[in-house]
């Protein structure tokens, strides 16, 4: 059972998307930087992040902090949603870009260029859904 | 005995209720008083749409499907119906129905179920939470009052795992998303839910619908306030634009408003108001002076705060999609207008677009009148006409005798009559067009006389008869009365219409503009899909083109089609069209097709340019339009194209293909 947002996530995260995808045919051989931010996690109410960075298709970076930011690098864009909605996400129930727009996710920056994102980052989305099989109630 | 055999052997006891109950269209024309029948009793003290009769026909249908079990709530919702008939009378002249033989089956159906039969559903804790914001009786989390909201804010194929509130105030409304974001649920307002009805059995419904969740049922909010010396009116998210136009009418003034059955400010929040009035009252942000507003976060703001965002402007471009509004408009400061002691109406017809369009910019440039339409003839003779048989015939005999393509339709004072006078043919006075709609019955069942074949052989046929010699004998011919009208519906309910009729607001046209209870009868037995936008005006060619590019593609689709209107905006520097597919909601096919012309025509607009189509402004109502308007989208290139496509497939799923 691997939760969201654990340590172990991030290994296996990490090693899937090493692993598993391709960084010309899944990951579009792009360059960006993403924080996602989770708010409202259970049972606490706290709020976490991940920091995601890709290089040219390849995974540079996948961290997790607590907190609604990350102070040590600086994400090209940044999406903000409650736990709760990356869940429906993770779980297949929803899609990033329905979520991106039915305003469950929100975007800081411009909206055009984080869609553009949507198509390379459904490489990602689908190697965390793969691993991550636990969510808090 | 099986499942499917129990629904089986209910669907034949009941097959006439089934059906109407599936005719039933959400036009919500059953939860406003707009013939002076009072309201339905049930639906008033309960709220809940499975009070009303819309909702009943929706638990009905839900019920005979299997969609949803009998519980103890249903019991109640039967017994709460005291079998009036106020719903009959309004929605036989909506939309020809009778739903009160749907109420009756509803109440045999319960009647005859055991005891046993209905499910207990206990509260749980989010229920217990939401009851106490809002009180014991405002919060639901019965299947039956959910599946009454299929269709209107859930997709039919969703499971009822949801929770109707119906909060009081707009401090209810914070407590109840700052609620919802703590329990991880989403959240979504609902009003008159008729935009919902007409997208949902299309391929837009998933992504317009709420998966899950709470859904806030707005209708609570009824303050309805007129100031007369600011010339605005604050209006509760609850109010229909019926609702207020009745209380400003009071007062000598008007709102620039929708539909009679649009919720004044949902219909801000989705499409900015569009109406025969906007080129003098303007759209979006022009219809008011500030709104309330409860953000995702649950906090409450007005749009006049002073340190807040720029709450009017939006970011633009075709990608700019938004499926859901900037947070729930819980109230607004509509502008009224005062309106003229002199006001007239006239319509002046064409058998050419191209001539009618001519004439309705000239007149918006020279800010003549203050309502400015082009309507085609179907939206005339579905407007007018009681019945889909006499609308089909009135339009048959429009098209085929009359040459009456399109009427440029003007309301204003008598210098503005008089221009119009001096620039048409001919026009369609006060007098014939109450003429028309008392006759319109009789009228349909001249289509293929001798008098009509004569008639078509005049080079203009409709200045011949409604403003030359044969005049008097169409006068006279269709003898005009509220009793001839009343006669086309059940004998039970024929003196009813003939009071309803002879109400002179029934037969004048700057009435029925202003109130709006005719466009329902779009929604007549089945429904419609507009495919709207707005286009710059400077070559009008372009949009004729437009209007070519979009009849041809449904044609490709084998549906029923035509233009609905086309009316200009700020003096006519930019037009909104409405161009719709007709089509049966019941009928799977039937929506697949007009799915598919939907999202085709909506790609072939953009690679157009100089179009504003609906998915790019939905939800933007709230902005002021030079920010939605402006730049002037420049036709998309190939590689933009590919984009859009990836993102509707984002949206619907890569399956879905035109």
């Amino acid at each position: 059972m691997v939760k969201f947002l654990s340590e172990e996530w991030i290994e296996i995260g990490k090693n899937y998307i090493v692993d598993k995808l391709d960084p010309i045919k899944d990951l579009k051989s792009i360059t960006t930087s993403l924080l996602g931010v989770v708010e409202h996690i259970p049972p606490d109410d706290i709020t976490m992040n991940f920091y995601l960075e890709l290089e040219d298709g390849k995974l540079k970076d996948l961290i997790v902090n607590t907190g609604d930011t990350f102070e040590e690098k600086k994400a090209a864009y940044e999406i903000r949603g409650n736990y709760g909605t990356y869940k429906s996400i993770l779980m297949g129930e929803m899609s990033l870009g329905i979520a991106v727009l039915k305003n469950r996710l929100k975007v800081k920056g411009s909206k055009l260029q984080a869609l553009k994102l949507i198509k390379p980052l459904d490489g990602v989305i689908v190697a965390l859904k793969e691993i991550t099989d636990e969510f808090l109630d | 005995m099986s499942l499917e055999n129990i629904l089986e052997k209910q669907n034949s006891k009941y097959e006439e209720a089934i059906n109407i109950a599936k005719k039933g269209t959400h036009c919500g024309m059953c939860r406003f008083d707009f013939l002076g029948t009072g309201l339905c009793p049930s639906g008033k003290k309960y709220g809940f749409v499975a009070y009303w009769p819309q909702g009943r026909m929706q638990i009905f249908k839900n019920l005979m499907s299997g969609k949803v079990k009998p519980t103890k709530k249903l019991i109640e919702i039967v017994n709460s119906c005291s079998l009036c008939g106020i719903c009959d009378k309004q929605c036989n002249f909506a939309t020809y129905l009778r739903p009160e033989k749907v109420a009756k089956s509803l109440k045999d159906y319960t009647d005859n179920l055991n005891k046993n039969e209905f499910q207990d559903v206990p509260e749980d804790e989010i229920l217990k939470g939401l009851r106490e914001i809002v009180g014991e009786e405002w919060a639901s989390n019965d299947p039956v009052i959910i599946s009454s909201y299929i269709q209107t804010i859930i997709h039919p194929d969703s499971e009822l795992n949801f929770y109707i509130v119906m909060p009081k105030s707009t401090e209810e409304i914070s407590k109840i998303i700052k609620f919802a974001n703590n329990h991880n649920l989403p959240f979504m307002p609902r009003s008159g839910g008729t935009l919902l009805a007409c997208a949902t059995p299309t391929v837009l419904s998933k992504a317009v619908c709420l998966d899950q969740g709470i859904i806030i049922d707005l209708l609570r909010l009824n303050k309805l306030e007129i100031d007369t010396k600011s010339y605005t009116a604050t209006v509760g998210a609850g109010i229909t634009a019926f609702e207020l136009q009745k209380e400003a009418y009071k007062h000598k003034l008007r709102a620039n408003l929708a539909e009679a059955g649009a919720h004044v400010c949902a219909n801000i929040a989705s499409t900015g108001i569009t109406s025969t009035w906007q080129n003098r009252y303007g759209w979006a942000a022009d219809n008011f002076t500030d709104v309330r507003i409860v953000d995702d976060n649950g906090d409450i703001k007005n749009s006049s705060d002073m340190d807040i965002k720029n709450p009017y402007t939006t970011e633009g471009g075709f990608t700019d999609i938004t499926l859901s509004p900037p947070g729930i408009i819980t109230e607004v400061t509509m502008k009224l207008h005062p309106i003229a002691d002199d006001e007239d109406v006239v319509l002046v017809p064409f058998e050419h677009l191209k001539d009618a369009l001519s004439m309705i910019m000239k007149l918006a440039q020279r800010n003549v009148g203050v309502s400015l339409i082009v309507l085609s003839r179907k939206y005339l003779s579905e407007f007018l006409c009681p019945t889909n048989q006499i609308a089909k015939d009135f339009e048959y005999i429009c098209e085929k005798y009359l040459k009456l393509n399109y009427v440029v339709d003007v309301i204003g004072n008598k210098d503005d009559k008089k221009i119009v006078e001096e620039m048409a043919d001919c026009i369609i006075d006060k007098s014939m067009i109450k003429t028309l709609i008392l006759g319109a019955p009789k009228l349909a069942t001249l289509k293929d006389s001798e008098f009509l074949k004569v008639l078509s052989e005049e080079k203009n046929p409709s200045k011949a008869i409604f403003a030359g010699p044969m005049r008097k004998h169409l006068e006279k011919g269709l003898e005009a009365s509220p009793e001839q009208i009343a006669k086309v519906f059940d004998e039970d309910l024929q003196d009813f219409f003939t009071k309803v009729y002879s109400k002179p607001e029934m037969t004048d046209l700057i009435w029925l503009h202003s109130f709006r209870i005719l466009p329902s009868r779009l929604m007549r037995q089945r429904l419609f899909f507009a495919q709207a936008g707005m286009i710059w005006a400077a070559d009008q060619n372009k949009i004729l083109k437009l209007i070519d590019m979009l009849s041809n593609v449904c044609d490709k689709y084998k549906l029923e089609h035509m233009l609905g209107f086309i009316l200009p905006m700020d003096d006519g520097k930019y037009a909104f069209f409405e161009y719709d597919y007709y089509y049966n909601h019941n009928d799977p096919d039937a929506v697949k097709r007009v799915s598919q012309a939907l999202l085709e025509t909506t790609e072939n607009c953009l690679v157009m340019g100089d179009i504003l189509m609906v998915l790019n402004y939905l939800f933007k109502g709230l902005y002021r339009k030079e920010h939605v308007l402006y730049p002037i989208p420049k036709a998309i290139s190939n590689d933009e194209r590919a984009l859009f496509r990836e993102l509707i497939e984002s949206i619907l799923g890569e399956e879905f293909k035109w």
